[in-house]
């Protein structure tokens, strides 16, 4: 049944390809096959029970004692207690199958009694395709239980029960002997079949893996929040083709019952930018860079405009649509795929980037001399087009406005590259002329038309008294971080836009042309924190933080929004901006106040 | 084989090719960059590869105009319409074989089962390398149509 676990209760489970959610009674709900953005193999979790799901779990009287992942690493642990004894599941996927003898997708499920043989139930319902049909073909091969339907084929093995589709299996764990079930996936290619042995040292191989990359993570106090959040941005980025993917799910809805339901498989440039700003701040270049390199490759058809969002492939976002017959989670319909937002104009996104290119030059990094040409090029083209409405970060779907975040996004573009020019010492005056006047013409509009006196803040459009939390990451670099017009409009967001405790809306409920209401945006918090801090709030923002970290449930995964009426986490999950606000927030605080870039003047 | 021929227009027909997928490429139509893809066997700055994936590039086309010398004398015939039926084959067999194969000695080229580990530099280039666009197909066939037809003219057959 679709939404029957809340959905903060899920892990993730990933190998860098694919993210699978598993529900506390060890129940996989949600599992895109081979790929992020491919149907679910299972995907009960916003299918119902028609589109299938995977259960490894006690098959007695048992209650969950424990949900952990071992730490440093990806494999998430599951401890029920029976009378007597206990059983744990371990689940995990192989990230790491380059050079090996092993097929690109597998998942790897480890059963082991203490105490007492312990009763054990086993369900393998995967369907196929959007329209969620059983197998076509089954058959069993080398001992391995085969189930194919167009060019999927997945392979079952176990060591200890047989494995059947669509029927449920009971069997004893005895203490000492573990029971491992091997489910590998094959497109278009040969399945290989794993023996569970052999799944179970690859597993404990792709552990060490995990552990030795989070052990050079550059973080102090708060480190397993932060660390849980690298690695969770880290499962979240498609190996392939370095594409960070905002979520691993489609259509979890923004509050329970409503009709905000997204398909978020998809890369947006600015989580892109975000996650650059996060591993660089962990002292994790390679990935930032990484990250760099993917926004080139996947902008060059359209340079200089820079997309919404992006297939994994780096391909434009396909149209959206909706899946006719999917319940939704929790009765929230409809159930989309694809992305209607793809086609919006969001001036916002190249503040990201030329920022996120500022940070690593900042740091040091020289830029190459081809990415330097794109970072310029964006910036010519917000030069050109800033005094254009836009659909804004929110993705708004009505008339495009005039953002004022979208405008202090614009001047960020402008700033950054001037300072990455300065930095380079390039010396195309003119072009560093024109930058100059298109930054300082924006600053001065969006003080004249986004600045409102009575609330002393900048306001969420131009000429409106509205909010909006996403002008809390620009204005602290727009104006002093303790000026009284930043000071203002920190107070005036938390104000404002509280949704109680720690928890602020995006903007004020109601506010964008849907129906219904949505749940407090979780990004927004972390924002919240990085500005407290910088405006000398310290202890305020460090108090706001420990609050914050608690609400991520026992695994410290947090989805984009939740629900301050129940405190439940909604929207698509575990979400990537969510983490990357997390990692920048805590590391604020360890940072001193960070240093400011060399102000750039040129004679005009 | 018409040696003069080879040595000379193996290097005029590469050129083309190369000159019609980047001007592809920069009119935004393909992210394929034949010389970007070579050259960063050898280097990860993108101006770098460039440069030394042009030669590259160039010993390649040599190495397959020899192909197209040999054809030509073995039919005794030449063309610019043979030459142009030989670069549709010889697209068809870069997308289908060459491309996808790569991926297995490139350094910087990733494959669909890349792990978090991975420093590559190229994403897999997919069925018929529609990863760098779906207009890469065409382009290719086109930049390899014209390649064959230059040597078609302008190699002898005998």
């Amino acid at each position: 049944m679709a939404g029957r676990v809340p959905i903060g209760d899920y892990g993730m489970i990933g190998d860098t390809r694919s993210a699978a959610l598993v529900a506390p009674d060890g129940s996989i709900d949600w599992w895109c096959v081979p790929r992020f953005d491919d149907p679910p193999l299972f995907g009960r979790m916003v299918g119902g029970d028609e589109a299938g799901w995977f259960t490894v779990g006690p098959g007695e009287e048992a209650a969950v004692t424990r949900r952990a992942y071992r730490p440093d690493t990806v494999t998430l642990a599951t401890t029920w207690t029976v009378d007597g004894g206990e059983l744990e599941l371990a689940d995990g996927l192989v990230a790491e199958v380059e050079g090996r003898f092993l097929p690109a997708t597998v998942l790897v499920r480890r059963l082991t009694a203490r105490g007492r043989a312990v009763r054990a139930r086993l369900h393998l319902a995967p369907r196929f395709g959007y329209d969620r049909r059983p197998a076509r073909r089954i058959t069993r091969r080398a001992g391995a239980l085969v189930c194919e339907r167009g060019d999927l084929a997945i392979a079952v093995i176990s060591d200890g029960p047989t494995v059947d589709a669509d029927r449920t299996v009971d069997f004893d764990v005895q203490p000492g002997e573990p029971v491992t079930i091997v489910l590998t996936a094959a497109e278009r290619r040969p399945l290989i079949l794993v023996p569970p042995a052999v799944g179970a040292a690859e597993l404990a191989r792709d552990e060490t893996g995990w552990r030795a990359w989070a052990a050079d993570i550059d973080v102090t106090s708060r480190r397993d929040a932060v660390v849980r959040s690298l690695l969770t941005l880290q499962l979240l980025t498609f190996s392939p083709s370095g594409a960070p993917v905002a979520a691993p799910t489609t259509s979890l809805p923004e509050l329970i019952g409503g009709a905000r339901n997204w398909d978020y498989r998809y890369a947006w440039p600015r989580d892109a930018s975000l996650g650059i700003a996060a591993f660089m701040a962990a002292g994790k270049p390679r990935e930032a860079r990484a990250f760099l390199a993917w926004l080139l490759h996947a902008s060059r058809l359209s340079r200089p405009r820079l997309p919404v969002l992006f297939t994994l492939d780096g391909r434009p976002g396909p149209p959206e649509e909706e899946l006719a017959g999917w319940p939704g989670y929790a009765d929230s319909r409809p159930v989309r795929i694809g992305n209607g937002a793809a086609q919006q104009h969001q001036l916002d996104g190249y503040g990201w980037v030329v920022d996120a290119a500022w940070l690593l030059t900042d740091a040091g990094h020289r830029l190459y001399g081809e990415t330097w040409r794109v970072v310029a090029a964006f910036a010519d083209h917000v030069a050109a087009t800033w005094t254009e409405p836009d659909a804004g970060i929110w993705e708004q779907r009505g008339k495009p406005t005039h953002h004022v975040h979208s405008k202090l996004m614009a001047w960020l573009a402008l700033d950054r590259a001037l300072r990455i020019a300065a930095a380079r010492g390039d010396r195309r005056r003119r072009r560093q002329q024109r930058w100059i006047i298109a930054r300082d013409a924006v600053a001065a509009d969006v003080r004249a038309r986004g600045f409102d006196p009575a609330q002393d803040a900048y306001t969420a459009t131009y000429g409106s008294a509205e909010l909006d939390a996403a002008v809390l990451v620009p204005v602290l670099e727009f104006e002093p971080a303790n000026s009284a017009r930043v000071v203002g409009t920190v107070d005036a967001i938390r104000r404002g836009l509280s949704a109680g405790g720690p928890l602020l809306y995006r903007y004020q409920p109601g506010t964008d042309g849907l129906a219904g209401a949505e749940g407090a945006f979780l990004p927004c918090s972390f924002w919240l924190v990085q500005a407290l801090a910088r405006t000398g709030g310290r202890a305020e923002a460090e108090a706001l933080l420990d609050e914050l970290l608690t609400l991520g449930g026992p695994l410290s995964l947090y989805g984009e929004e939740i629900d301050p009426a129940t405190g439940a986490h909604v929207g698509n999950y575990p979400q990537a901006l969510t983490h990357a606000a997390l990692v920048q927030a805590a590391l604020s605080l360890e940072l001193a106040t960070t240093r400011p870039g060399p102000e750039v003047t040129l004679p005009r | 084989v018409d040696w003069g021929g080879w040595a000379v227009f193996g290097l005029v027909a590469t050129t083309g090719l190369t000159a019609v997928m980047m001007a592809a490429q920069l009119a935004g139509r393909t992210r394929l960059d034949l010389p970007l893809m070579l050259g960063t066997m050898t280097t990860e700055d993108p101006d770098r590869a460039r440069v030394a994936g042009f030669g590259i590039h160039l010993a390649i086309g040599q190495v397959f105009a020899l192909f197209y010398a040999a054809a030509f004398a073995a039919l005794d015939r030449s063309g610019w319409w043979l030459g142009a039926i030989f670069g549709l084959a010889h697209a068809a067999i870069a997308l289908t074989v060459l491309v996808p194969l790569l991926q297995g000695v490139h350094p910087r080229m990733a494959t669909e089962r890349a792990g978090p580990d991975s420093t590559a530099v190229l994403e897999p280039p997919g069925l018929f390398a529609l990863n760098y666009g779906t207009a890469t197909p065409l382009v290719a066939v086109a930049a390899h149509v014209a390649y064959g037809a230059v040597l078609g003219v302008f190699l002898a057959s005998s």
